[in-house]
């Protein structure tokens, strides 16, 4: 049914010549789909084969698609090997994407240049694994909203020493508010120079009856979450400081049962990449 | 040299899980083409095994195996909108772009007779250990291995050397010390004879 010409050195209609131009002009082009769709050809090969087709009749163009096409599924169709790629690799590819609005990425704050090549790629290498693509996902599902912006620190500060008022005042500090399904916000304050952050909700509704929320830091290392403590409707309304920030990837906030749970359970209502 | 086509009494394999995929990734694509980043996270959880493997599969170095993919699927989010259903499927396309940049690099990056040893070195019997295994729907599997035994011997290899390998039709004649114009009628028989065993149509 496929009959071509075999190797037995009967010249069939079809048969091919040595080079791609020859085929081209002896009006054999159609036939070079299944070479072209593998990517069998060099790049001016599949130029001239391009460039042919381009100015083919359309009955010849439209049965070369065709063959292409059908070459193209096969062959996805026949080589499906899988394996999985690295954990970060997400998060590195998401990290270049043009023209899309930031989605819960703390933004660094300016630092001075690195010394030494090396460590800075080293650091971007550090950077990048922080999150994954599980963490991006909750973000983005979380409908999560940075806005960034100087600090403005209260006047309900009451003393100058407190864990509050030493993230708050830090030199380092940057803030970002972050949507809470379900309603309000969550403005996390970073202060890495002090391996601490604070989060404040404004206008979230109480939890649910018999439910609270629950605050977890993400670890860079991709190990379980580590819960922060838990937030009831009364503890809603004050500010809450989470320190050890530093080997976490990301903050996240969850509804568990009253008392808490030992894992998060999702969807995460909040959640803020830290990028310490 | 070749032994004869033998007659094809298979029937069409039912393309399966294939088509649950295609569709999915096709409601993806047209939101990627509107900007929206979690179908962009959603097709790439369900694509990057694929895309990822066949990277190592043509370069066998890891990192240039991460670059590709990564070129891949930032054309995936730029071109999104240029994905045309009547032209293939999206797995086709996919996979098309995936293809061409793992060739056009490890073309650049490597000699071809270096991917000829690390072909021969690396290369297994790909159809049992990479279809059979790691595609999940075993149907479709057994399709694929199937009607790779179907095609003669050289048919099979020079698809394989062409595809995974990353050589041109001339490369591969020189490889396997076979004429040119009969190489690339091993490599056109042979995916047309895959084609009709597959039922792509």
């Amino acid at each position: 049914m496929n009959e071509t010409n075999e190797s037995n050195g009967r010249q069939l209609p079809r048969a091919f010549a040595a080079d791609i131009s020859t085929d081209l002009g002896a009006g054999r082009a159609v036939e070079l789909a299944e070479i072209y769709a593998l990517d069998a050809v060099t790049g001016e090969e599949r130029d001239a084969i391009e460039e042919y087709i381009r100015t083919a009749p359309e009955a010849e163009r439209e049965a070369f698609h065709e063959r292409v096409r059908q070459a193209r599924e096969t062959l996805a169709m026949t080589f499906a090997v899988e394996e999985e790629p690295p954990a970060d690799l997400f998060d590195r590819i998401a990290a270049q994407l043009p023209g899309i609005p930031d989605t819960g990425r703390v933004e660094e704050p300016a630092r001075p240049q690195a010394a030494d090549e090396l460590a800075a790629a080293r650091e971007r290498r550090h950077l990048r694994r922080t999150g994954g693509l599980r963490n991006w996902i909750i973000g983005v599902a979380a409908a999560a909203f940075i806005a960034l912006g100087g600090v403005g620190v209260g006047a309900y500060i009451a003393s100058q020493n407190d864990p509050l008022t030493q993230v708050l005042e830090a030199q380092d500090v940057r803030q970002a508010t972050v949507e809470v399904s379900g309603g309000g916000t969550a403005t996390v304050s970073i202060a890495p120079s002090k391996d601490a952050l604070v989060v404040r909700m404004k206008d979230v509704p109480a939890p649910p009856p018999g439910k609270v929320y629950q605050m977890w830091l993400i670890p860079k290392d991709g190990s379980t979450p580590v819960s922060q403590g838990l937030m009831d409707e009364e503890a809603l309304s004050k500010p809450a400081v989470v320190k050890g920030i530093a080997s976490a990837a990301a903050l996240g906030i969850t509804v568990e049962p009253a008392g808490g749970s030992e894992a998060p359970s999702l969807p995460t209502v909040a959640s803020a990449q830290l990028n310490t | 040299m070749e032994t004869p086509n033998a007659p094809n009494f298979n029937t069409p394999a039912p393309p399966g899980s294939a088509v649950d995929l295609n569709r999915q990734l096709a409601g993806l694509l047209e939101r990627i083409a509107g900007g929206d980043q979690q179908a962009f996270a959603e097709f790439y959880q369900l694509t990057s095994r694929r895309v990822y493997g066949m990277a190592r599969r043509v370069l066998i170095d890891p990192e240039l195996s991460e670059d590709t993919t990564q070129e891949v699927f930032l054309q995936v989010w730029q071109s999104a909108a240029k994905f045309d259903a009547a032209s293939g499927s999206p797995l086709a396309w996919l996979m098309t772009i995936s293809h061409r940049r793992a060739v056009d690099k490890v073309r650049s990056s490597q000699s071809s007779s270096d991917r000829e040893a690390r072909y021969g070195a690396g290369s297994q019997d790909i159809d049992h250990d990479s279809v059979a295994d790691e595609v999940d729907n075993r149907l479709e599997a057994e399709a694929v291995v199937r009607c790779l035994g179907t095609l003669t011997e050289t048919q099979q290899e020079s698809v394989r050397l062409a595809y995974y390998g990353g050589l041109t039709y001339r490369e591969v004649a020189e490889k396997l010390n076979a004429a040119i114009p009969t190489i690339k009628s091993r490599i056109r028989d042979g995916l047309i004879r895959l084609k009709n065993c597959l039922g792509v149509s």
